[in-house]
């Protein structure tokens, strides 16, 4: 079932960001502020429509044509999951600005398979090389993409 | 001329072009695989590397690559839930639905067998369409091509239609692709819009990593909570069994195959406006054929149609794309425009000489994606058990390898770290418009078309003030665009009829 909460607040970032996007573009010339106008003016009023139809609408809007995530499990194991999925990206990222993707793609994969995935040593060093081999092979051997490598290892060095 | 189409044939099917368009299409099959790494960057990549070679060895090399990603770009976007081009990135919702479903063999073999025909309708419109959509191609001017535009926008808010409040939610992410697109410096004025003082966003808002973002991460999110594989507790079932039921799906709906081939190759031929649309636009008349609510209500959930419509579409304008790049010079999409850089650095100058002097050249390129596609659908077809097995591996080994790819793939389109910053920020507007239920689709074309649209109703405000709105053209789209609107409605209205 979708959630009356969440559209609430999309429909209410979306209404702050057309009304910012407009005030933003009258100060400019035509040129620049024709498109914000056509486009925002009419986004602040169907942002509005949503927000006015979640808070004083009886019947809840059946979800769109669209990806639906999984149902079926207790709210606060769903909760705990996503902020634990969340928590694996954020770090992920960090970990690449820190050290680049040449250290911190097997640090991730390695991690994760023994924090995450509770595998044996010897499978997640195994998988873990092939996925380094893998990057390495085609990232950097085959593409020559350059990755930076990370602000850690440029400070030190 | 049917000396010059043979001649075509005989020219890719010499040892050394024929060994280029292998190695093409060895590279474009990785490269759709891989989320993120657009065919049209591996194009560019390409490029330096056919100054030694001779025309027809060159474009059997650049066309094999390129004709093929998009088909196995939608292996992984079916398998995986994630976008393997920005192209492929409508089949998902029907597609990676039927995957959850343990029907990935299905979805695979409809995909690949729309994207086979989609491919052999795009090469016989290029074939048989120079001379005959000349003439419609420069009726349109910015008027014209803005209201297609209006037009595509209206298609994607509508099959999100369910009721008055669904078509809201549609226009809603559609204005915000809209607005979104005004990111970066504005073409006209050249002032820096909505730039939050960054250098990064100056140039806008890259397509990959938003696209990336905005499907990739919640699937992953889904996939850490349910701690299971794609597949889930659905069994994957006999594959080859499920590819055929997936053919038989593609001759079932042979009509609608044919229509979405046909809207794919005239979004290719209309330049500006390319992949990423046509696929919207055929997955939209796919949800168009629904003949009732509950039907409707079935697209997002593993319909078939959701899969052989944007399948057919996708491929299908690679054929409609290189009509006005050949014929006029016009480049229709990105990887065209880089295409189009092949032609000068080999000597080719497009324009009546591709259609006379070197007709036979001309040729060649339809029989290379005929041929490409014909090779890269058996080579999937042959593999589909070991693909489609992948959606019964543990999502704790899924997890790291799609989430590598993922920051990979955003992360080379602009080799900045700000790339990966828009994936995770799309990547949790994305999962909160799919919580709260509302449609992605229309964002993601709002956000194509939104440079496009703004141009185009620039020019034509400058150029006929509001007189644009009274051409006969814009008046028929905008009908259309109507009509597309109501029509849910009126197909409502119609049912509750019947049953009364």
């Amino acid at each position: 079932m979708p959630s009356r909460s969440t559209s609430l607040a999309l429909a209410l970032a979306i209404m702050a960001l057309s009304a910012w996007g407009v005030f933003s573009a009258l100060g400019w010339p035509w040129k620049a502020k024709l498109f914000p106008l056509v486009i925002g003016i009419p986004l602040f009023c169907l942002a509005t429509a949503e927000a006015l139809w979640v808070i004083f609408g009886k019947q809840d809007a059946a979800a769109a044509s669209d990806f639906k995530l999984s149902e079926g499990l207790e709210r606060n194991v769903v909760l705990r999951r996503t902020a634990l999925a969340a928590a694996w990206m954020i770090g992920f990222f960090a970990l690449i600005v820190l050290v680049g993707f040449p250290i911190a793609v097997p640090v991730l994969v390695f991690v994760y398979l023994k924090v995450q995935g509770k595998e044996g040593w010897l499978f997640t060093g195994v998988f873990t090389a092939a996925v380094w081999a893998f990057f390495y092979g085609l990232f950097d051997l085959l593409l020559h993409l350059h990755f930076p490598e990370g602000w850690l290892l440029s400070w030190f060095g | 001329m049917g000396e010059a189409f043979v001649q075509g044939l005989l020219l890719v099917l010499q040892w050394k072009p024929f060994a280029f368009m292998l190695l093409g299409i060895g590279i474009g099959f990785w490269v759709g695989l891989l989320p993120g790494i657009g065919g049209a960057t591996t194009l560019a990549l390409m490029l330096p590397f056919i100054y030694n070679m001779q025309p027809v060895e060159a474009f059997a090399f650049l066309l094999g690559m390129h004709s093929v990603v998009a088909t196995t770009g939608d292996v992984t976007s079916i398998l995986f839930g994630v976008p393997g081009e920005a192209t492929t990135a409508a089949i998902i919702l029907d597609g990676h639905a039927m995957a959850k479903k343990g029907e990935a063999g299905r979805a695979l073999g409809a995909a690949l067998a729309s994207s086979l025909v989609g491919a052999l309708i795009g090469a016989a419109a290029l074939a048989l369409a120079i001379p005959i959509v000349r003439p419609l191609v420069l009726t349109f001017g910015s008027p014209e091509l803005f209201m297609l535009a209006i037009v595509g926008l209206a298609f994607i808010a509508s099959l999100s239609a369910q009721g008055a409040r669904g078509m809201v939610r549609g226009f809603l992410a559609g204005g915000l692709g809209l607005f979104l697109a005004m990111v970066g410096q504005d073409p006209q004025a050249g002032i820096a819009r909505y730039t939050l003082d960054t250098l990064y966003l100056w140039q806008g808002l890259d397509l990959v990593p938003v696209l990336v973002g905005l499907f990739a991460i919640p699937e992953i999110i889904d996939l850490v909570v349910r701690g299971t594989s794609i597949a889930g507790d659905a069994p994957v079932g006999r594959i080859s069994r499920g590819a055929l039921e997936g053919i038989k799906d593609v001759f079932r709906h042979f009509w609608l195959t044919i229509r979405c081939s046909l809207i794919g190759t005239f979004i290719g031929i209309t330049p500006g406006l390319g992949g990423a649309v046509a696929q919207w636009m055929a997955y939209g008349h796919a949800t168009q054929s629904a003949r009732t609510p509950e039907e409707r209500r079935g697209f997002g959930q593993g319909d078939v149609r959701g899969v052989i419509g944007p399948g057919a579409a996708c491929n299908s304008k690679e054929g409609g794309a290189l009509i006005p790049t050949i014929a006029f010079g016009v480049p229709g999409s990105t990887s065209m425009a880089i295409l189009l850089g092949g032609f000068f650095l080999l000597g080719l100058v497009p324009g009546p000489d591709m259609l006379t002097k070197h007709l036979s050249v001309t040729f060649s390129l339809v029989w290379t994606i005929v041929l490409a596609n014909v090779i890269t659908v058996a080579a999937c077809f042959l593999l589909l058990n070991r693909l489609t097995a992948l959606t019964a591996v543990q999502g704790h080994l899924l997890v790291p390898v799609i989430l590598v790819l993922v920051f990979i793939g955003s992360y080379t389109s602009n080799s900045s770290y700000a790339d990966i910053v828009v994936t995770i920020v799309f990547g949790a507007v994305g999962y909160f418009m799919v919580v709260a239920g509302w449609p992605r689709a229309p964002l993601v074309l709002g956000l194509v078309l939104g440079k496009i649209a703004e141009n185009y109703l620039y020019i034509s405000v400058a150029r006929y003030d509001a007189g644009w709105l009274t051409r006969p053209v814009v008046l028929a789209l905008l009908a259309i665009a109507i009509g597309v609107i109501f029509y849910p409605a009126i197909q409502a209205w119609r049912a509750r009829r019947r049953h009364a």
